[in-house]
């Protein structure tokens, strides 16, 4: 569908491509070709000495360029790839106008097979900055981009890879890593406190979450949900069911316990107060036997079926993950959502 | 025609019997004591008391159909009874899966035993149908249909003809009071409850939000106005509580109506019906009934709502009088061992 060996040719020779990411559409040259980095500055019309994220193809090539030790790498090797930007300490060895005054980079490996692809094949970082000028909103079609630009500025650009509209996503969350406090620079489509808890401010935001715990997991699935009542269990179930390819609504199974939809079951255990009712309504057997499963209220199981679940299902007797989510309440907009 | 009808898709263990649309017997084991203690439906309670109630309900409603005591020492009394049935109904979904099994084992049990024809019965279509009873119908006509499980609005163009318009897009108008009531530490159901403290209350005491604002859709959710009471009461003292109880009820209340009437009176902008109908357990609520009567006086037309309580909770004598339709349009169960419960039927 790309043609990943033209996009490569005009990198090569210092050239400019405008390419749809998982967020935004981007503007990438070659981060290491001072002249296409020159190029890209005089574009973006960037300050220069504001760092340039870029694009890598995994926690190897970024070593090359940045410090990342052992101990990060296994910490964000479960965001990572995704949406997120990571500023780490720069190795010095990309181009003037990359790395920012303090000597830091930003690192993204994004959820993006063509990203990811091209850098492998290309073997070496391209930019990740958003397709606009400095201070302007990033855009999700190529002609409303366009339409921003000078004749000039048009005559600029090498190549354009037009994919249509994307998605409205946010840009990448910029997390600060360089610190054991980890600090959000910017806010992206998911916020992280740390790298187990999402930050939510809307329903949205948690429909987000729940989208991306999902990719992040595509086998048979368990959700174990716990949490007081309106911190969006119900609303993280929704988007899971709708991610598993349901296209009817899903309302509230409170009353029923369970709703069966077909791939996809979701469970509400909220009335349950009797574990006999658990082995009665033979429960367990219902979600061992579906591939994706949000059961809300977990917390009612108790720990002798919770137990069972995990043998069940966690590896390596078992054929799926269970994983336990916590939603808890901040505040009236806020939401903070645990793995 | 005879029909013999049993319910059981959550927690009450109902049968009726009817004469064409006309109801001999309606009888609803409640089993509400039961379930008080839990603060819900609780599944393995209702099955097992549905288990254990069914036979004397079934036999109960099947009382008027009783030979005379003088006559009965010949003919054994039961059998003689179930040969003047036509046919038998039952609610297929959709419903706590275990409960509906209950009334579907019986169901099968009977037709088999006696012969009988049998019909599958939608629960949400006989509750559309709940309102049916004593009234001429002009169609189209819109219900809005609202009770723990279900809250829809209902476009019915003819017997059997339907359309979901709107419907809830999280919990249930009933669930939404049941939940409430259960925070403010009242019993189970909420409803009813809620109702008799909302009577003398302050319904502008708490402000709360309007849901689901955008005209545009017809649709209900219950869930953010759910969020919302509980954080606002959340950390207050008992006692402050226990002053305003009343208070909070009415607030709740009036938003939980205010929603469901507002939604159902854009329904009648857009579909403009011939008739207006109003079912399910919530009906029970007389200030709902009030504002229902109110809203379809002001846009002129006829609203019919099951004419006794019993009609709109979970009945059989509804389930009954669709299967009249539907065994008059030929609409039998064709293979009877086969028929199984659905828990998730869809109109």
């Amino acid at each position: 569908m790309f043609d990943i060996k033209k996009i490569i040719d005009v990198l090569k020779n210092g050239g400019l491509v405008v390419m749809p990411s998982d967020t935004v559409y981007g503007l990438c040259v070659d981060a290491t070709n001072p002249k296409a980095v020159d190029k890209i500055l005089a574009f973006k019309e960037r300050w220069p000495g504001k760092a340039i994220s870029v694009f890598v193809e995994d926690f190897e090539m970024a070593k090359e360029y940045a410090v990342i030790n052992k101990e990060s790498e296994t910490i964000y090797s479960s965001l990572i790839p995704g949406p997120f930007t990571l500023i780490v300490e720069g190795k010095h060895k990309l181009s003037k106008g990359i790395e920012a005054e303090d000597g830091s980079v930003g690192i993204r490996i994004p959820d993006n097979k063509l990203i990811l692809e091209l850098t492998k094949k290309y073997g070496k970082p391209i930019t990740a900055t958003s397709a606009n000028l400095s201070g302007r909103k990033p855009h999700y079609s190529v002609e409303s981009f366009l339409k921003t630009l000078s004749k000039k500025k048009k005559e600029m650009i090498d190549l354009i890879v037009d994919v249509g509209k994307l998605p409205k996503n946010k840009p990448s969350t910029v997390i600060d890593i360089r610190e054991p406090e980890i600090k959000v620079l910017r806010r992206g489509e998911l916020i992280t406190k740390n790298v187990k808890t999402f930050i939510s401010k809307s329903e949205r935001e948690t429909q987000k979450i729940a989208e991306y715990v999902f990719e992040k997991n595509k086998k048979p699935i368990i959700f174990g949900l716990s949490g007081d009542l309106g911190t969006g269990k119900t609303i993280f179930s929704q988007e899971i069911g709708k991610l598993a390819g349901v296209k009817e609504k899903i309302t509230s199974p409170t009353y029923v316990i369970y709703n069966d939809y077909g791939k996809f079951l979701h469970m509400d255990l909220y009335k349950i107060n009797n574990q006999n009712e658990i082995d009665e309504l033979e429960l367990i057997k219902i979600i061992s036997e579906k591939e994706i499963v949000c059961i809300e209220w977990i917390e009612k199981l108790g720990k002798d079926y919770l137990a069972k679940l995990n043998k069940i299902f966690n590896p390596p007797a078992g054929r799926a993950g269970l994983k336990l989510i916590t939603f808890n309440y901040i505040d009236e907009k806020t939401r903070e959502i645990k793995l | 025609m005879k029909i013999l009808a049993i319910e059981t898709s959550c927690d009450d263990t109902c049968s009726a019997l009817l004469d064409d649309k006309k109801i001999i017997s309606n009888v609803i084991s409640s089993q509400i004591n039961l379930h008080k203690k839990w603060g819900g439906v609780v599944p393995d309670i209702a099955k097992r008391a549905h288990k254990k109630r069914i036979d004397a309900v079934v036999e109960r409603a099947m009382k008027p159909l009783e030979i005379p005591l003088r006559q009965r020492r010949l003919p054994p009394l039961t059998k003689g009874g179930f040969n003047a049935i036509d046919v038998i109904a039952v609610t297929q979904g959709p419903g706590l899966a275990v409960a509906l099994g209950v009334g579907i084992d019986k169901a099968k049990e009977l037709a088999n035993k006696y012969n009988k024809k049998l019909v599958a019965v939608n629960h949400i279509e006989g509750h559309i149908m709940s309102s049916f009873f004593n009234h001429e119908i002009k169609f189209p006509a819109l219900c809005l249909t609202a009770s723990g499980g279900h809250t829809k609005i209902i476009l019915i163009r003819d017997f059997g003809k339907y359309e979901i318009v709107g419907e809830t897009l999280d919990d249930a108008a009933g669930e939404a009071l049941d939940k409430a009531a259960k925070m403010l530490g009242l019993g189970y159901p909420g409803g009813p409850i809620i109702e008799r403290l909302a009577k003398t209350g302050n319904e502008k005491f708490l402000e709360l939000p309007k849901v689901l604002r955008d005209n545009k859709i017809l649709d209900f959710s219950y869930s953010g106005l759910k969020t919302s009471f509980y954080y606002k009461i959340k950390d207050l003292p008992k006692e402050e509580i226990a002053k305003h109880i009343r208070d909070y009820a009415a607030s709740y209340q009036n938003a939980v109506f205010e929603h469901l009437i507002r939604k159902f009176k854009l329904a009648v902008e857009k579909y403009k019906p011939k008739m207006l109908m109003a079912t399910g357990g919530v009906m029970c609520n007389l200030e709902l009934r009030k504002r229902l009567r109110k809203m379809a006086k002001e846009l002129d037309l006829e609203i019919i709502m099951p004419y006794k309580k019993e009609l709109n909770t979970d009945n059989a004598a509804m389930i009954g009088l669709v299967a009249y339709y539907k065994a008059m349009r030929g609409e039998f169960v064709k293979n009877i061992d086969k028929l199984d419960r659905e828990a998730r039927m869809g109109l």
